[in-house]
């Protein structure tokens, strides 16, 4: 089950799987970002190179204005696919 | 040695029956967390794939897993399709800045790193790929 939400402090909040399924869904909201935002890995078990997409996708179009996601508490095995995919180079992964 | 088949509808809506399936063996073989993750991954990446290139066809999408000699083998077939050898897709180049990096191209990348072995055959109009990945055995 994968559920995105924005929190209280306009964080994006990522949980559970996100998967090919799930590409669609997430890029609704992500598509409104329009500033700097946080995104919380904190609850989210697993990321597929669909979810990578959305992710640089909205990072391209945020740069373009001078703003950018910041990625924030990915777990171990997800960060390991942040580094095959080269994420460190274009994502500020706190 | 056990072996675990299922044919599933060529859909999205399928990869959580997919994942479904790929934790029952796993929980029921006693597979590592690790390899579990990475199988997981390898096999959304082809099935999503096969669902994105080649959507109107009407054939289901087999998945066999089975446990050989501390390996897990993943075979996906796919029936009445154009051939497509992954194994030999160039990897792409990610060194480059955000600018020049373009969304997508990922996922045949990410299964090659993932997985220990992948194996492409193409007969009858049938793709037939096969993953391997060493597995170790959660209580031994």
């Amino acid at each position: 089950m994968f559920d995105i939400r924005t929190n209280e402090n306009g964080e994006v909040v990522l949980s559970g799987r996100f998967d090919g399924a799930q590409a669609d869904k997430a890029k609704g909201i992500f598509d409104r970002l329009t500033v700097t935002t946080s995104v919380d890995f904190k609850d989210l078990a697993y990321i597929s190179s669909a979810g990578l997409g959305v992710l640089m996708a909205t990072q391209k179009r945020l740069s373009e204005k001078g703003h950018k996601l910041k990625l924030k508490n990915a777990s171990g095995h997800i960060r390991e696919i942040f580094k095959i995919a080269r994420f460190d180079l274009i994502f500020e992964i706190e | 040695m056990a072996i675990l088949c299922k044919k599933f509808k060529r859909h999205l809506n399928s990869l959580a029956e997919v994942f479904d399936f790929i934790d029952r063996f796993v929980d029921q073989e006693e597979i590592d967390d690790s390899a579990r993750r990475a199988i997981s991954l390898a096999v959304d990446e082809l099935f999503t794939n096969m669902v994105k290139y080649d959507p109107k066809n009407p054939n289901e999408i087999t998945i066999e897993l089975q446990v050989e000699d501390q390996n897990l083998l993943v075979t996906l077939i796919d029936r009445d399709v154009a051939p497509f050898d992954l194994t030999k897709k160039p990897d792409p180049y990610l060194g480059s800045s955000l600018d020049d990096r373009k969304p997508g191209g990922l996922g045949i990348f990410l299964t090659k790193k993932l997985v220990d072995d992948v194996q492409y055959h193409y007969r009858d109009r049938t793709s037939t790929i096969t993953l391997k990945k060493k597995i170790r055995k959660k209580n031994v």
